[in-house]
């Protein structure tokens, strides 16, 4: 049975990962922005397990494993970082955050 | 073909709902929308012969982390709040260099990274292999997560805590920033009746201000 060619699947993670850049670039909203990053790191998530299959090598598996608690406490401290900001400056647009000006 | 339909089916559903999580201005649609692109991903991991880390990626991302966006953007209630459009400079830069970005990294992965020697033989990725690589090879890392978990748990709670401008824990529900002390009727930023506007009990009053207390010591 010949699988679907891991090319494939870099390239649908190299397109995932653009857009996770975009929606970084571009968007103001601060929520919005952490869901791109989350984007970006399902798309490297993506590549890992590809290149697992494709080398027949456990590691990329067991990474995948780590980032995934990596992300989980990211978001836990990044969102707290959130609900901070919003109770000093009734707003989560980035723009405004700007508290360590100088 | 099958495998092939299948592949194409949810690469665009991953694609098209990527896409929705960026554009779209109500963090709640762009929050379920970012959880039906982990499931189309997590398809992608049993197409790729990793069954346990797709129920991992459902259970963990689309499960836990996902719940975690929806309560904060709940709990701020951002659901009615109509985000300000970028500047327009931003915009296009932001457009034309993640544009650039995506076509040199997909002409990289066709140039100099395209794989043409296909790997056919079946993997063995399934939980038993997994957790035995893990809990040799890797269990000082695997601890590791733990601390950083840990770690990750006290410094949500230190930041979540509201404080005043000079990091100090204000006590009680009902002044969000510290400004009006004693317990106004409206809550200052929706206009409407907070949820203990009139005089709170001695002891919810002292229930609520005693771990502060603890903390400020």
């Amino acid at each position: 049975m010949p699988g679907i060619p891991t090319n494939y699947f870099l390239i649908l993670s190299a397109i995932l990962f653009t857009i996770g850049v975009c929606g970084v670039l571009t968007r103001r909203n601060g929520i919005t922005i952490f869901m791109s990053i989350e984007l970006m790191v399902n798309a490297v998530n993506l590549t890992f397990v590809a290149y697992a299959r494709q080398f027949h090598s456990l590691h990329g598996l067991i990474f995948v494993f780590f980032v995934m608690a990596i992300a989980a406490a990211e978001a836990a401290v990044g969102l707290a970082i959130f609900i901070a900001l919003y109770h000093h400056r009734d707003t989560i647009d980035v723009d405004e955050a700007n508290l360590m000006h100088w | 073909m099958v495998e092939l339909a299948v592949f194409f089916v949810f690469a665009a559903v991953a694609v098209i709902f990527a896409l929705v999580v960026i554009l779209h201005r109500n963090p709640v649609v762009s929050a379920l929308s970012l959880v039906a692109s982990f499931f189309a991903l997590a398809v992608m991991y049993v197409l790729l012969e990793a069954p346990f880390l797709a129920a991992l990626q459902v259970i963990v991302y689309a499960g836990a982390i996902m719940v975690l966006f929806l309560f904060v953007i709940m709990l701020l209630n951002l659901q009615h709040q109509r985000e300000e459009t970028t500047r327009p400079i931003q915009q296009a830069l932001g457009y034309v260099f993640s544009a650039a970005f995506g076509i040199g990294l997909i002409f990289y992965l066709i140039k100099y990274a395209w794989i043409r020697a296909e790997q056919t033989t079946p993997f063995n990725s399934d939980a038993r292999a997994i957790g035995i690589r893990l809990f040799e090879a890797y269990v000082f890392p695997f601890e590791m997560v733990s601390i950083l978990l840990l770690a990750a748990i006290v410094g949500a709670l230190l930041l979540s805590q509201r404080t005043d401008l000079r990091g100090r824990p204000t006590t009680g529900v009902d002044h969000p920033s510290g400004q009006n002390p004693e317990g106004a009727a409206a809550s200052p930023r929706t206009g409407q009746p907070s949820f203990d506007a009139g005089q709170p009990s001695p002891a919810a009053a002292s229930r609520r201000a005693d771990p502060h207390h603890e903390g400020a010591k």
